[in-house]
C-alpha cells in the first residue's frame, strides 16, 4: 500500500497518479489498435477526453449537489484543486452521457467505436486493479491463506491482487489478433461484449472475497446483484454475434 | 471446437449463468463482507481509533466520549504552512457548525513540534477549538500520517467518512463534509 509519494516537500497521490498513467497508456493502445476494428483513431481520442472532461466536471457538480449551499454562497468554491471534492459514480455517469451525445453527434458507428475503446477499458481495469491496491481500497475478507497480506489490522484476501490478474487475463483475451478481437471485424461489438462479460463473470466471482462489499437486504452483494444481468444481456449480444453470416448471393442465385 | 460452442452457445449461456447465480445466492455473504464500520483502522469506512490526549491546560479529552457528533480530528504541526493556511477556515466553520454538536480536534503533533510555537500559533490566529497535543508520537502512528496536514472526518457513530490527506482544504470543502455529517440522524 503506497497511498502516498512523498517527493521532498511534495506528498502526492500515488494512486491519482497511477490513474493518470493508466488512462495515458490505455488511451495510447486504444489510439494505435483503432485500425484493427474499422475505427478512426483521432476520433476515438477525442471521445476520450470529451469523456473524461465531462466526467470530471461532472464529478465536481455531483459533489456540489450534495451539499450545495456552500457552492451557492460561494461558486468560486466549484474550482477548489481538491481531488476529495469529486463524486467517481456522478462523474462516470456524465462522462459516459457525454461520450454517447459526442458519438451521436459526430456519427461515430458505435459498435466499431465500442471495439476501439476496448483498448482503453481494459487498460483502465488494470489501471483500477493497481490503484486499489495502492490506496488500501477494495480490500478483501479476513482470511487465513498462506498468500494473504497484512492490511487494516488483519490478515486479508489480497482481493486488489485478484483483480488485477483478472483484468490482465481479460486484456489478454481482447487482444488485437486474437480470435476475440479477429471476430469483431466480421461482428462489430463482439470484442467490446466479450470484454464486459468476462468482466461481469469476473466480478460476479471475485467480489465474494471481498471485506468491504455494499450489503442488499443483508443477504447479497450490491455488486453481484448488477453483474449478472449485466453478464446475461453480454452472453446474449456475444450470441447474436456468433450466428452464421448471411452468405452473400451469387451472381446466378441473383440474376433473374 | 469453435463450432460446437457456436451451436450451443445459449444452453452454454444458460449453463454459467445458473453457476453465477448459485455462486451470488448459495455462498452467502460472510460475517466479514462489510466489516469497515466495526474495526479500528485510519481510513474511510472504519472505526476512527480512539485515543486520549491533553489539551495546553493539561485536561483529558477523548476521542470516543464524542460520540453521537461529528468531529474533524486535523493532524497538523506549526511549521507546516499548509496547516497554517487552512487554519482561518476551520475556525470559521468551527464557529458556524458547534451549536450544531460539531467539534474540531486539532491534533498538533508535538514530537516534531514546539510546543511553545504551537501555542503561539494558536494565540495569534484566534483559534478557539480544542488543540490537542501528541507528544509522543503514537496518535500520529496509530492514524498513519503520512503527510501534514490530514484530516478526518468522522460521522456521529464514530466511523471515519473521509480522509483529507495534505492541504490546506477550502471552506468549501469543509462545509461540504460538514453539512453531510450534520444532516445524518443521530
Amino acid at each position: 500500500m503506497l497511498p502516498i509519494l512523498q517527493i521532498g516537500p511534495l506528498a502526492l497521490p500515488a494512486p491519482a497518479l497511477i490513474l493518470l498513467v493508466g488512462f495515458w497508456i490505455g488511451l495510447d493502445l486504444a489510439e494505435k489498435h483503432a485500425h484493427h476494428f474499422g475505427a478512426d483513431p483521432k476520433a476515438i481520442y477525442n471521445l476520450a477526453l470529451v469523456a473524461m472532461i465531462a466526467g470530471l466536471v461532472g464529478a465536481r457538480f455531483a459533489y456540489a449537489a450534495q451539499s450545495p449551499g456552500p457552492f451557492l454562497e460561494n461558486p468560486l468554491n466549484l474550482l477548489t484543486p481538491r481531488p476529495q471534492m469529486l463524486d467517481s459514480a456522478g462523474g462516470t455517469m456524465i462522462g459516459l452521457l457525454a461520450a454517447l451525445v459526442y458519438g451521436w453527434l459526430r456519427k461515430l458507428p458505435l459498435w466499431s467505436t465500442l471495439d476501439a475503446a476496448t483498448s482503453l477499458l481494459s487498460a483502465l481495469a488494470v489501471t483500477l486493479g493497481l490503484v486499489n491496491f495502492a490506496s488500501g481500497d477494495a480490500f478483501g475478507a479476513p482470511a487465513q491463506l498462506p498468500w494473504a497480506i497484512q492490511l487494516w489490522g488483519e490478515a486479508r484476501h489480497p482481493s486488489q491482487v485478484y483483480e488485477t490478474l483478472a483484468a490482465l487475463l481479460i486484456a489478454a483475451i481482447v487482444w488485437p489478433g486474437r480470435p476475440v478481437a479477429q471476430h469483431s471485424r466480421l461482428r462489430p461489438g463482439f470484442r467490446f461484449w466479450v470484454f464486459l462479460a468476462l468482466s461481469a463473470g469476473a466480478r460476479l466471482f471475485l467480489e465474494t472475497f471481498r471485506g468491504d462489499s455494499t450489503l442488499v437486504w443483508n443477504a447479497f452483494r450490491q455488486a453481484q446483484l448488477i453483474a449478472w444481468p449485466v453478464l446475461a444481456v453480454s452472453l446474449w449480444q456475444i450470441g447474436r454475434r456468433l450466428e452464421p453470416l448471411p452468405r452473400p448471393a451469387s451472381p446466378e442465385e441473383g440474376a433473374p | 471446437m469453435m463450432n460446437w460452442i457456436n451451436r450451443n452457445w445459449t444452453l452454454l449461456s444458460i449453463l454459467v449463468l445458473a453457476v453465477g447465480l448459485g455462486w451470488m445466492v448459495f455462498l452467502p455473504p460472510l460475517a466479514e463482507a462489510a466489516t469497515g464500520g466495526r474495526i479500528p483502522a485510519p481510513r474511510e469506512g472504519f472505526l476512527a481509533p480512539d485515543f486520549t490526549l491533553q489539551n495546553a491546560q493539561g485536561q483529558t479529552v477523548r476521542l470516543s466520549d464524542l460520540r453521537g457528533n461529528p468531529v474533524l480530528v486535523n493532524m497538523w504541526a506549526s511549521w507546516c504552512p499548509p496547516c497554517q493556511a487552512e487554519m482561518p477556515d476551520m475556525q470559521k466553520v468551527y464557529e458556524m457548525y458547534a451549536p450544531q454538536g460539531f467539534t474540531i480536534l486539532a491534533i498538533n503533533t508535538a514530537y516534531q513540534d514546539q510546543k511553545s510555537s504551537a501555542l503561539d500559533f494558536v494565540a495569534q490566529r484566534g483559534l478557539t477549538f480544542p488543540v490537542l497535543f501528541d507528544l509522543d508520537g503514537s496518535v500520529s502512528s496509530q492514524y498513519m500520517v503520512r503527510a501534514m496536514p490530514t484530516s478526518f472526518f468522522i460521522d456521529r457513530q464514530g466511523i471515519i467518512r473521509r480522509v483529507v490527506t495534505g492541504g490546506p482544504m477550502s471552506e468549501g470543502l469543509l462545509r461540504a463534509e460538514i453539512e453531510q455529517l450534520l444532516r445524518e440522524d443521530r
